[in-house]
């Protein structure tokens, strides 16, 4: 029988915080305060099936901190959910909000369970349901959820209604990946895509690259991937592969080619779950290769945008030599072991909780114009979202220079610091 | 052209920090900066040679500008998808509207924001086409310059209104003047837009904001008044922003070799009429009316009384003493003003024609070509202290070099049509048989609007038909103000090869000034013939008249000779006629 402790989310949230801590010698209290969230909810949501029966579903909502402001963080749907997940993801909105530095505090929801194994309209009663358990805890100005894993802009129409219905009131700003419309905000679908790319390009001018000069490698051809690939071939870049997962196989594939990938092409034979057709692939002049190796492709950038822990100590020496920048477009795409290779490599690395906070950033955009019942024109929101993500990836980076810090580090130190900082104006500690 | 042109990979890219930056142009992207922007940059060594005398208390430079590149426009007509409908020759407000709804490059959007979060002043969005570079052709006029106030508390707003100025740039590209004007220039190329930002040179005067002075000054003179020679050039200088002068409004015309003469008015009270009345200015303050598709949203037309309030009166204008009848420059005393332009051209008070003259000359000789300039002077409140000259546009000349002579015999020879000693442009052209004449017995000046419109009927029937014309009519041509001439614009009658400016009894009025519609003429080498009523011998009408129409509306006659016209000017000596064919040619076509 196996001694070993099985991984612990929320655990590792709690020494990556410690050791920011330790750096910025962070009193006790203080410590006490930020290693846990302030408030947690775990509570039944008894749900009536299409076939009479009903089922009782388990759900939480935990709010990391608000002292920046209301909370902020998605729901997910999982078979696997746990509450030290949804602990651990909280912690890390807070510190993503504070990093780009919008007034809003860290949170984030479950419920257990698979929606693939349920209609839509038991869909819909799960949401209301989730929604009448939170409904008093929750709202505009204390805290707004978000869709996440295996959540819609649908769900959060459904959320929304019964919010409403509850209080009685018109209340937008409840939640945020509202559909354009009816209350979404235009350019939300391109957000953290282009903010990676945004930060990327901060990146490149600071080691004195041009985007012109330099190849990317994606994981993932999602939406984050493809808006990334759009934007950073704007800018010049060439992209050279792209990993996408294929259903029918149920694995991974990597689609290279070396004189750049067609971006429009490859949207035009890919399903709806993001799955390239590799035969219509190979057709158009693509290499199919294994689906890790997009990591080991000789360029300058590696954008991994699809999964957690997807460079890590088994594979981080495939890393090509010519790699300087590894983009973090997923959260925590980078094992711990392989963090210290590439630091000691030099690569400079953009870590997720800056790189891929354009989602949030244009989230709490939507809130701000749900609030107001008014919205803004898409170049509106875009600009604000390029001034913010710019501005964040260079008090990060200076820091990291003026400090001597890994990229990683010095946005935790801001973040933390800042969250620290909050508290301590508020007298809570 | 300079030997050394700086080109778009010269410009450093574009610096959030605007203002912290050594650069006083910068660029976005890495397409062309079309025709206006290289102007600027090719003056850029001209200005830096220039070395006034301190004590002129006077400062020469170009605005700090920022490039927005062709590979912009591209990529803002790609992302949007607005090929067809740009090419559908919709009506131009539809298509403003099409375009200010359309997104930028998600790429730019940030710089543009940088810019109204560090710029709180008034911005000038000015076109830059490829095509004015590449055919070394100016499109004066055609396509939009938008000026913004740039004011508003809230940098969202401010941000906004950028967005809108800089597509109503891009839109005005496909707009009908535009889409006639490159057909009339049988350009087939494709045209792309680089738009220009740059601060207005101005003051803020409570909710105005203008230069004291702007001045359009060219090296070479169409019309030489009195003793002036065309190479003496010309300068026209107005109160308020440069609209007046290129919308060919009423403003101050000399010589700068001569800045103390007067324009040949009869009496003093004829200048007063004849001067500038009101001017233009940024509007700022309280939004107006919302309409982006517009090309002056944010500018306001204000009187002299507004001007004199402001202080901005005492350094451009005299005052009218009706004891001596005389006008004293200055404001000292009480009377009617007159925006004469004397406290600077005859005191001195600023060396402004001393610098015009200068970078006139410095120029020509840059582009080795005789050149037109466009500046903006903003000074002191009352004119005190130092002024700022913004130097805002360089552009060549297009003038003949074939030696044409009209001859004794020629000028005074039975055939005429028309002949003028004051006719502009220089060469020959016996190809045309098509003439377009307004109806002398059936004009009126209230009637000037539907005739413009009448006109351009014709002349697009004939730009289809690729026949050149010969074109009559009364008044100023191209002028804003409908009592003055026909307001027409250059590309309702781009198809004219040799324009005719009569006057009539109940039309006498100076010959035209819109600085546009000059450099258009020029560009396109239009001969153009200014004929008074009393002058002998005069139109030939009868032989008009008697020639079958083509077509005919109510105040405008369309005629085609059998034969070819001959139209002949003598740039060097300003003669200029048309003469009937060789006889046996000139019954018209039936």
């Amino acid at each position: 029988m196996s001694t070993q402790k099985p991984f612990n989310s929320f655990e590792m949230a709690q020494e990556q915080f410690d050791r920011v801590a330790d750096m910025l010698s962070v009193d006790t209290p203080t410590r006490d305060l930020l290693r846990w969230p302030l408030r947690e909810y775990s509570f039944a949501i008894p749900v009536r099936l299409d076939d009479g029966s009903t089922r009782v579903f388990r759900g939480f909502r935990v709010q990391h901190n608000d002292a920046r402001g209301p909370s902020k963080g998605g729901i997910r749907f999982h078979p696997l959910e746990t509450l030290d997940m949804v602990r651990a993801l909280a912690m890390w909105m807070t510190w993503k909000c504070a990093v780009v530095d919008i007034p809003l505090g860290g949170a984030k929801g479950g419920i257990v369970c698979d929606p693939h194994d349920l209609s839509q309209h038991e869909q819909e009663r799960l949401c209301r349901g989730f929604v009448r358990q939170i409904a008093k805890n929750v709202g505009p100005v204390t805290d707004v959820p978000a869709p996440d894993v295996m959540t819609s802009a649908q769900h959060m129409l459904w959320m929304l209604d019964e919010f409403e219905t509850i209080h009685g009131v018109k209340a937008p700003g409840f939640i945020t990946g509202k559909p354009v419309g009816m209350g979404g905000s235009l350019g939300r679908k391109e957000a953290t895509g282009f903010g990676l790319v945004f930060t990327l390009r901060g990146a490149l001018k600071e080691l004195g690259l041009r985007p012109q000069d330099t190849r990317a490698s994606v994981q993932g051809f999602g939406n984050v991937a493809q808006y990334a690939i759009e934007l950073y071939q704007q800018i010049g870049g060439t992209v050279v592969a792209v990993s996408s997962w294929d259903q029918q196989d149920q694995t991974a594939y990597t689609f290279r080619r070396v004189q750049g990938v067609d971006l429009a092409e490859l949207r035009g034979i890919t399903d709806r779950f993001g799955g390239i057709d590799k035969d219509k692939a190979r057709d158009g002049g693509y290499d199919v290769l294994p689906g890790d190796a997009w990591l080991e492709q000789e360029v300058e950038i590696l954008l991994p945008a699809a999964l957690e822990h997807q460079i890590h100590a088994d594979n981080v020496a495939r890393v090509r030599p010519t790699v300087k920048i590894v983009a973090e477009g997923a959260n925590g795409p980078t094992g711990p072991v392989a963090d210290q290779v590439l630091k000691q490599r030099g690569v400079f690395l953009i870590p997720d909780l800056l790189a891929n906070a354009g989602g949030v950033t244009c989230s709490y955009f939507e809130q701000v114009q749900s609030n107001m019942n008014y919205f803004w024109e898409k170049d509106e929101v875009l600009g604000k979202l390029d001034r913010k993500m710019t501005a964040a990836f260079l008090a990060v980076s200076e820091l990291a220079r003026k400090e001597n810090l890994y990229m990683r580090d010095a946005a935790y130190v801001i973040a933390v610091s800042r969250v620290a900082e909050a508290c301590r104006e508020r007298g809570w500690i | 052209m300079p030997a050394a042109r700086a080109g778009p990979a010269s410009i450093p890219a574009f610096d959030r920090q605007f203002f912290a930056s050594a650069d006083l142009c910068t660029r976005m992207g890495t397409g062309a900066v079309g025709g206006k922007a290289q102007g600027l940059l090719d003056a850029r060594a001209v200005i830096a040679a220039l070395s006034l005398d301190p004590a002129w208390r006077i400062a020469v430079g170009i605005p700090r500008m920022i490039v927005v590149t062709t590979s912009v426009f591209d990529e803002f007509m790609a992302l949007n998808g607005l090929g067809d409908l740009a090419e559908s020759g919709l009506e131009d407000e539809r298509i403003a509207y099409a375009f200010t709804r359309a997104s930028l490059p998600a790429e730019w959007l940030g710089d543009f924001r940088a810019i109204v979060e560090e710029v709180r002043q008034p911005l000038a969005v000015r076109s830059s086409s490829l095509l004015e570079d590449a055919l070394h052709r100016p499109f004066a006029g055609v396509y939009a310059t938008k000026m913004i106030p740039n004011d508003q508390p809230d940098a969202d707003a401010r941000f906004q209104r950028l967005m809108e100025a800089v597509k109503f740039v891009y839109a005005s590209t496909f707009f009908a003047e535009a889409r006639r004007y490159r057909r009339a220039a049988a350009v087939g190329r494709e045209e792309k837009m680089a738009v220009l930002i740059q601060e207005v040179i101005g003051g803020r005067h409570d909710e105005r904001f203008y230069p004291t002075v702007s001045g359009v000054a060219k090296s070479y003179n169409f019309y030489p008044v009195g003793t002036a020679r065309r190479e003496d050039g010309v300068v026209h200088l107005a109160l308020g922003l440069g609209k007046t002068i290129v919308d060919g409004g009423r403003c101050w015309v000399y010589a700068p070799t001569r800045p103390g003469v007067t324009p040949p008015y009869a009496t003093v009270g004829e200048l007063l009429d004849g001067v500038q009345r009101e001017f233009w200015a940024v509007r700022m303050g309280a939004p107006p009316v919302f309409d982006p598709t517009t090309e002056d949203e944010f500018l306001v037309h204000a009187s002299l009384d507004d001007a004199e309030y402001d202080g901005t009166l005492p350094l451009v204008a005299s005052t009218y003493d009706p004891g001596s009848d005389r006008l004293y420059p200055g404001i000292g005393r009480t009377g009617p003003r007159a925006v004469d332009f004397a406290p600077v051209l005859k005191l001195r008070k600023l060396r402004l024609n001393d610098v015009v003259q200068d970078l006139l000359g410095r120029c020509a000789r840059a582009f080795d070509a005789p050149i037109e300039i466009e500046f903006a002077v903003a000074t002191g409140h009352g004119g005190d202290g130092e002024a700022r000259l913004g130097f805002l546009q360089v552009r060549p000349m297009v003038r003949s070099d074939v030696a044409v002579e009209v001859t004794d015999a020629e000028w005074s020879a039975g055939t005429l049509v028309a002949r003028s000693d004051r006719a502009l442009g220089n060469g020959v052209d016996t190809t045309i048989t098509d003439v377009v004449y307004v109806r002398p017995d059936r004009f009126a000046a209230r009637d000037t609007q539907r005739i413009a419109v009448e006109l351009r009927a014709v002349n697009d029937a004939l730009v289809a038909a690729g026949r050149p014309y010969v074109l009559i009519g009364f008044g100023r041509w191209g002028s804003s103000d409908p009592w003055l001439g026909i307001p027409v614009a250059w590309a309702d009658i781009a198809g004219a090869r040799v324009i005719v400016e009569a006057t009539l009894p109940a039309m006498d009025v100076e010959a035209s000034q819109g600085a546009h519609f000059f450099h258009n003429l020029s560009a396109f080498q239009v001969s153009y013939l200014s004929v008074h009523h009393d002058a002998a011998p005069g139109i030939a009408w009868e032989w008009l008249d008697a020639l079958p129409a083509v077509a005919e509306t109510d105040h405008v006659r369309h005629v085609r000779s059998r034969a070819a016209l001959v139209a002949k000017v003598d740039g060097r000596t300003g003669r200029g006629g048309i003469w009937r064919p060789a006889a046996g040619g000139d019954e018209g076509e039936t």
